[in-house]
């Protein structure tokens, strides 16, 4: 009770943060963002790179409950669709703050360009989303009927399809390097699982219900799948990196140096690495704490911390390296530069998504426990 | 000695050279000048009388004469070349660009002349000028290179638009829909060369203070940039919210001013005559002559984009 007030507390801050940035978004427009015409995508981007991801991610947690029936995971899957609907909201809420032209949306579905994997993914994302809260209306309704069962196929591989969309979104542009990678859209799925995961760790932990039998079971086998998980992305990491630097690249080189040792190398090695990473593993491999809902549920808080910061990481390098090299100094002016770190307003819709998100989530996930003690 | 002595400066012939003779030479020269003159002065009038009824610029001959065109004229030539293509099919043309980098000064005038043409906002920019800085003190030596809208016959920014924004017109340019473009900035991150930029909706005036009303300060001077440019042959009001602002932008090789038989505005204004245009599809034209030259090169051809802006080295 004291954790619940205290998030409603900080999410309710948080949302007053995000109306004053809202406010400056919708009368100032872009103006006081910190990204500009070379690194053109920022926070906002990275953070809907990963609530999509997130939303994916919890589906594909869902499915064990709800379509693989695993014991373990039994009671699971509302909760998991719960976070996957709450995150898409923020994830599209988060791009659509981010366009030029935030009216014009509707082009995209009525005007769109088939072969543009932007406009595959916004699709696909529409529908998914639609598809999860039809899943999550059959679930509280309906448990166990054949329409649950014929979302929940269906949903697989959308999910699947969304989530390596994000990667062919980035990964299909040749001119750049950083991202080039043939791979990507098999690793952001991933990716996807690996927030999932850890997200619907914090939800069980931290919000689920105290007395439910298999929470120790449940919170282990989760903890597993994220130390299985967290040494496949390392892997991916490496691959990544050392063939860039072998392959030596200039401007993907360029783009490794800059997240290992660039100005903001601390958020790799810190955020990414040391409490992304390493810390929960280290702490999830002991199995008591690893059962331990508040252990559980707090290292599930910091996978997530570091897969968001491993989001911006893909995204902030790859821009900040200029494509012809003297273009750094050949124009100045306003948002002309390679160099970014979010503005206060952009920290401040930040906030405000992920604030109005918590709240949204811990008062949905109270209803959906209440359903549950009442069924 | 001294009564053959010409203070004007010719020195005095010498003495075994009778007086008589040495008159008759200086005759002879000016009767040769005086010829010669009169020859020039006959090629002119006959030049004069083969131009052609209508000049360059479009004035007939009842209006002030100009010189004939030459081959000196680039600006003139390329003109006529352009004439010439407008006259074929949109789908037949091919707009091509090709900048001498040896003839390139760096002194930013296609720039400037780009940012008054198409009245482009702070932070908006087309045809930037890299400048490089080769060798290590003393021997050091500078290098400019223009950087255009590559015009791409493969443009990877086009496929990637999710609303079919951006798009290659029949003549090969790529422009933008700016009342179809939703402000994702997708293009930007797919174009290798870095030639589109997001219009954020600044003005040059907007930390001007404000002062008396159509004299001087911020209500007088934002005027002049709220002034419709003429981008795409369209009249576009720069109002907060309205396209182009939320809208990427781009060098489109100045086509309202090639609609109307104009050069683009980077052509005319290039002090050092470094940057051609026309259609590379007119073998006559003098930009197929010069980019069929082996000393072009076009920047990152390894990506398959065959840009049409060539450089000449």
């Amino acid at each position: 009770m004291t954790l619940g007030r205290t998030l409603t507390g900080l999410g309710a801050a948080a949302v007053l943060v995000g109306a004053w940035g809202l406010f400056d978004r919708i009368t100032q427009g872009h103006h006081n963002a910190a990204y500009g015409s070379y690194v053109v995508w920022g926070l906002w981007v990275a953070m809907y790179l990963f609530f999509a991801g997130l939303a994916a991610g919890a589906f594909m947690v869902a499915t064990l409950d709800l379509l693989f029936e695993v014991k373990t995971f039994r009671g699971t899957g509302r909760i998991a669709l719960w976070v996957a609907v709450v995150s898409l909201g923020a994830a599209l809420a988060q791009v659509w703050l981010d366009l030029g032209h935030m009216d014009r949306i509707w082009k995209v579905y009525l005007q769109g360009n088939p072969g543009s994997v932007m406009a595959q993914m916004v699709w696909g994302y529409t529908v998914f989303g639609a598809l999860l809260v039809v899943a999550l209306a059959l679930a509280v309704r309906r448990p166990g009927s054949p329409a649950l069962r014929a979302a929940m196929i269906a949903g697989l591989p959308l999910s699947l399809f969304v989530s390596g969309a994000v990667g062919a979104l980035l990964g299909v542009q040749a001119s750049r390097q950083f991202w080039h990678v043939g791979l990507f859209p098999v690793q952001f799925p991933v990716f996807s699982l690996a927030t999932g995961v850890a997200a619907v760790m914090v939800a069980i932990g931290l919000f689920g219900p105290r007395d439910a039998p298999q929470r120790g079971d449940q919170l282990w086998a989760l903890a597993v799948a994220t130390i299985v998980l967290a040494a496949v992305k390392l892997y991916f990491l490496w691959a990544d990196f050392s063939q860039s630097l072998y392959g030596n690249v200039p401007q993907n080189v360029a783009a490794v140096h800059a997240v290992l040792y660039g100005p903001y190398w601390w958020t790799f090695w810190i955020g990414q690495l040391l409490v992304g990473t390493f810390v929960p593993v280290a702490v999830l491999v002991q199995r008591r704490l690893a059962r331990h809902p508040v252990w559980a549920g707090w290292m599930g808080v910091l996978v997530l911390v570091g897969l968001a910061v491993a989001r911006a990481n893909i995204v902030f390098p790859a821009l900040a390296v200029p494509e012809l090299e003297a273009l750094t100094t050949a124009f100045s002016g306003p948002h002309l530069a390679f160099d970014y770190f979010p503005s206060a307003m952009e920290w401040a819709v930040t906030a405000g998504t992920v604030g109005l998100a918590l709240l949204v989530f811990v008062a949905g996930s109270r209803v959906l426990m209440q359903q549950e003690e009442v069924a | 000695m001294s009564e053959d002595h010409d203070p004007g400066g010719d020195p005095a012939p010498p003495a075994s050279v009778p007086r008589r003779t040495r008159r008759s030479r200086r005759a002879f020269l000016n009767t040769l000048g005086g010829a010669a003159a009169a020859l020039l002065a006959l090629d002119v009038l006959e030049q004069l009388a083969a131009a052609p009824a209508t000049t360059a610029s479009g004035a007939t001959a009842s209006g002030p004469p100009l010189p004939a065109p030459t081959e000196a004229d680039l600006l003139l030539r390329m003109q006529g070349d352009l004439r010439r293509a407008l006259a074929r099919p949109a789908h037949l043309r091919r707009w091509a660009m090709a900048i001498d980098l040896r003839r390139c000064i760096g002194c930013h005038a296609c720039t400037i002349a780009c940012v008054a043409e198409n009245k482009l906002p702070p932070g908006v920019v087309y045809r930037p000028v890299l400048e490089e800085e080769i060798g290590t003190y003393p021997n050091v030596s500078r290098r400019f290179l223009p950087r255009p809208c590559m015009q791409c016959e493969n443009p990877p920014c086009v496929p990637v638009c999710p609303v079919g924004a951006t798009y290659r017109r029949p003549d090969g340019i790529v422009a933008m829909n700016y009342d179809q473009c939703i402000g994702c900035r997708y293009c930007i991150t797919a174009c290798p060369y870095g030639a589109r930029t997001f219009d954020f909706g600044r003005t040059y005036t907007e930390t001007t203070p404000t002062g008396a009303p159509a004299l001087v300060g911020r209500a007088s001077a934002e005027g002049y940039e709220r002034a419709p440019a003429r981008e795409y042959t369209q009249r576009r009001p720069r109002e907060e919210g309205a396209s182009p602002i939320g809208n990427v932008r781009k060098c489109h090789f100045c086509v309202h001013r090639i609609e109307a038989g104009l050069l683009p505005a980077c052509v005319t204004t290039c002090v050092g005559r470094a940057t051609f245009f026309g259609d590379a599809s007119d073998p006559d034209s003098l930009i197929a002559q010069v980019i069929a030259r082996p000393n072009t090169m076009r920047l990152k051809e390894d990506l398959g984009t065959k840009p049409r802006v060539y450089y000449l080295l």
